[in-house]
């Protein structure tokens, strides 16, 4: 029998990244933010199994790019990008089984209002929550959040260590069964299983107890995407999934096996956790029609450099405007996404090169073919890595999302390689079927 | 006349008559949205979702009361339940209540903002500043200052003057054209129409801009519950609608009055905002029928004395320690207007009845529905007020209640004309501006 792969999607709340394609109602690409578009395409992917829906997020309209917020704007690569803890509980309700999981900062958000507002939506979605677990990476952000800088990014990743430290505790603050409902009594709860955590740490301070009880999964499931070594120590420790942009066979097994070693060295099943690799299968009708599509990507125009740039821009705050498009690199550093930026050096010598393959969300190895023929490269690429799983980014329109959940998956379904049904109520442990 | 629903993501009623099945699922939301949509068949104004953040031990010094009680909690965050109820109604407005002391203004004027969006407008932000030493100690917030006190809480207010400000700002930091999508220049948004806010307050800052569109409100509803004289000031300020808590109808009339000459003081239309009072009618198949079923709730004098000491043990006094069947002990009550009420209504009574007979209702309506539809005509009348907020205690919810008010009571102001049959605007600005 052949091993079986997870599947999710990298989604954000924003516009269809296709907002200028023929595919895309004009009436949608402006109120996208009622989320109906989102809603279609979460049922999408329950209908294809998919295990989770990931949204990612970020807290800043960018000017990295040119010192102006144009590009930003102009093309909507950060902003607007709606909450996600917003639409979350609304994709939790118009579902039954796919996990949703949300990006919440340590860096921003009060330690027990956001285990409140995630424990609150696994109630609610009788425990398909997640969240992914970032430290931000933009001054940007932290200048709306009454802050100058960032802190470093080696102290946010310490921060994130203690913040879900608090989590838990405050997660943990309630037993499972405190919840007794005894009518001879009038109890409602019982007190003895409730206590306050009086958590007094380096960061944090935090009495508690949470005024929810224990959420249906006991914590949600913690997806991370750190790639730097002190961010895949993090995951290592903490999370269920990961997120890996990891480029080439090579590359994606040295990653997970990377992963699965820091986990036995922690004293964790390195089977607890799932690393997922973000991937843009490019599929057509036939081979002919899905390499033309592949081909007229590769050449962008003069406004997908921008936009790869201003992208760039946003995540390193590197003023990409004062480095010549054509010359080879400079040397570069950022205090924001560092594993982003080495991979964006990689992708070719001069900033035009790289834009090039980042505008078209360049994946190594890359899938184009018709959805039988990705669906067998994808399970060969599967089986050299070892696992667990794919991340789709793409879609962009209903057409471009249902090419991959009804086209691509029933293909993976028909070689045995996804679920065709849900056999768990919770998210962690559809994670932790195969 | 304006109507609208008080209540919280608390489990609803548990043990009674007529609970069911609900406190066993309410933590799905289920049982809210069904609440929600029968307050949209009677077309209410709003949902309002009232908060609080923490679980208090001060009784006794456990969580005995508090828990077997849950007059406070289990609380289940309002946010991600509003969201879930706007996509499940069309019309009703839904309000959430957020805490100035413990977001960050960028984080929730981001969070309205994304509601507001996916409730195609029906959203509100009720403001409370409100905030307990066992809620300050969740959020690592140790300044002395804003510990409990009545200076603390005029200081709360002051923050959160800048917090709304601030809020406001973000809102409006897109233009509201701003969104310009035009395909053959492949610009999605004017750049020139968002502004940074650059926000440099005494207690919050922030660069902005937001990164949210402007939203179909653009400036979602304000609601404020303050009953003290600084927090009335801040309502007139920001507020289309209050939660309003005093107690008879001279009080009644004179928070109104309080409040519109407040808003006339802070250069606004009084028309601008909709005083809404608390009310719980008890109501029957006949006037009889209904004043025996207040009386009979009246006679669970235990049950109510430990309601009544469980809502009041949220601050920092041990009420464990003060003998029931002496007269009502001196209560400190640092600068909150619903502790001087209480002492003012209940002068004279033991502990004990004082906690019996309160209520939390601005005036006692009892009666078959035609009967409370007629008083409910008069007070508005008399005290000039804007509409009524139902509530049946925290943790006291059923869906008979519900079904009595919407069913039984509402057709009959319907029938008086006083209030909407349909709904003629599609926001909750507009459902509030409508008369």
């Amino acid at each position: 029998m052949v091993k079986k792969m997870h599947l999710g999607w990298f989604m954000n709340f924003s516009r269809s990244t296709a907002w200028t394609s023929p595919w895309v109602l004009e009436s949608e690409a402006r109120e996208w933010m009622n989320g109906d578009y989102h809603i279609d395409w979460v049922r999408s992917m329950e209908r294809a199994g998919f295990d989770y829906a990931m949204l990612e997020d970020s807290s800043m309209v960018a000017d990295g790019y040119g010192g102006s917020m144009e590009v930003d704007l102009k093309h909507s690569l950060y902003a607007p990008k709606g909450d996600p803890l917003s639409i979350a509980p609304v994709l939790a309700k118009a579902t039954e089984h796919i996990g949703i999981i949300s990006t919440a900062s340590t860096s921003f958000y009060p330690p027990f209002l956001l285990a409140r507002a995630i424990a609150t939506i696994d109630h609610i979605s009788g425990g398909r929550a997640g969240w992914n677990i970032v430290t931000s990476s933009e001054d940007r952000a932290a200048q709306n959040f009454n802050l100058d800088k960032l802190y470093e990014h080696d102290t946010r990743y310490e921060m994130a260590d203690e913040f879900v430290e608090v989590a838990e505790k405050l997660w943990s603050s309630w037993d499972a069964d405190a919840v007794v409902m005894d009518r001879a009594t009038g109890t409602y709860v019982d007190h003895n299983k409730v206590r306050p955590i009086d958590h007094v740490g380096e960061y944090f301070k935090v009495r508690g107890p949470l005024n929810v009880p224990r959420p249906p999964q006991g914590r949600p499931v913690y997806c991370q995407a750190g790639g730097s070594p002190r961010g895949r120590q993090f995951a290592a420790a903490h999370a269920d999934t990961i997120i890996s942009a990891a480029q080439g066979i090579e590359d994606m097994r040295e990653f997970r096996d990377d992963i699965r070693r820091r986990m036995i060295d922690l004293g964790r099943d390195p089977d607890s956790c799932k690393v997922m690799f973000i991937t843009t299968p490019v599929l057509g009708n036939t081979e002919a029609e899905a390499k033309e599509r592949w081909e007229a990507m590769l050449h962008p125009t003069q406004a997908g450099v921008d936009v790869a740039l201003g992208h760039m821009g946003a995540l390193t705050e590197i003023d990409f405007t004062q480095i010549d498009a054509d010359k080879p690199f400079p040397e570069l550093t950022t205090n924001g996404h560092r594993t982003t930026l080495e991979k964006f050096l990689k992708l070719g010598k001069t900033p035009r090169e790289a834009a090039g393959k980042w505008a078209i969300r360049y994946t190594d190895p890359t899938f184009v073919g018709t959805p039988e023929k990705v669906a067998a490269e994808m399970s060969r690429v599967f089986d050299e890595v070892g696992g667990d799983g794919f991340l789709i980014a793409a879609g962009g329109s209903r057409r471009g999302i249902t090419e991959i959940t009804d086209g691509l998956v029933g293909a993976l379904q028909q070689l045995g390689r996804t679920r065709t049904s849900y056999n768990h109520a919770h998210l962690r442990d559809n994670l932790m079927e195969f | 006349m304006h109507l609208g629903w008080f209540t919280n993501f608390l489990p609803p009623s548990w043990n009674r008559t007529w609970s069911g099945r609900a406190a066993d699922t309410w933590a799905s939301g289920d049982f809210h949205i069904n609440v929600a949509r029968r307050l949209e068949e009677g077309r209410l104004d709003y949902l309002l979702l009232e908060d609080s953040s923490y679980v208090s031990n001060t009784y006794g010094g456990d969580f005995e009361l508090e828990l077997a009680q849950m007059s406070r909690a289990p609380k289940h965050d309002p946010m991600p339940l509003a969201a879930a109820i706007t996509r499940e109604t069309r019309n009703l407005g839904v309000i959430a209540t957020a805490n100035t002391t413990f977001y960050p203004p960028y984080l929730l004027a981001r969070l309205i903002s994304t509601l507001d969006h996916i409730s195609r407008g029906r959203i509100g932000l009720n403001v409370v500043t409100g905030a307990p030493n066992q809620a300050l100690a969740n959020f690592g917030i140790s300044d002395a200052a804003l510990k409990d006190s009545a200076s603390a809480h005029d200081l709360r207010y002051d923050m959160a003057d800048e917090f709304v400000e601030l809020v406001v700002k973000l809102w409006e930091s897109w233009e509201r054209d701003a969104v310009i999508q035009d395909r053959e220049a492949d610009r999605y948004i004017e750049s020139s129409k968002v502004h940074t806010v650059d926000y440099d307050g005494q207690y919050h800052r922030s660069r902005g801009p937001l990164n949210t569109i402007p939203s179909p409100q653009y400036r979602p509803v304000i609601c404020q519950a303050g009953g003290s004289p600084r927090g009335i000031r801040f309502a007139a300020k920001y507020a289309s609608t209050i939660v309003a808590l005093p107690k008879g109808e001279d009080y009644m009339r004179k928070y109104c009055d309080d409040v519109r000459r407040e808003m006339e003081a802070a250069g606004r239309d009084p028309e601008e905002c909709k005083i809404l009072f608390l009310v719980s009618p008890t109501l029957g198949d006949t006037d009889a029928d209904a004043q025996r079923r207040r009386e009979a709730d009246r006679a669970r004098v235990d049950e109510r004395v430990r309601q009544r000491l469980s809502l009041m043990s949220g601050g920092e006094t041990d009420y464990s320690a003060y003998p029931l069947d002496e007269p009502l002990p001196e209560l400190d009550a640092r600068g909150q207007s619903v502790t001087d009420t209480f002492v003012r209504m209940n002068a004279g009574k033991t502990f004990r009845s004082a906690l019996a007979d309160d209520t939390t209702e601005s005036v006692e309506l009892v009666g078959a529905p035609e009967t409370v539809a007629d008083r409910m005509g008069e007070v508005l009348e008399s005290t000039t007020g804007d509409g009524y907020l139902f509530y049946s205690g925290s943790g006291q919810l059923t869906m008979r209640y519900v079904d009595e008010v919407i069913d039984g009571l509402v057709p009959e102001l319907q029938r008086s004309g006083l209030a909407r049959t349909e709904y003629t605007g599609s926001t909750l600005s507009e459902h509030l501006a409508e008369f």
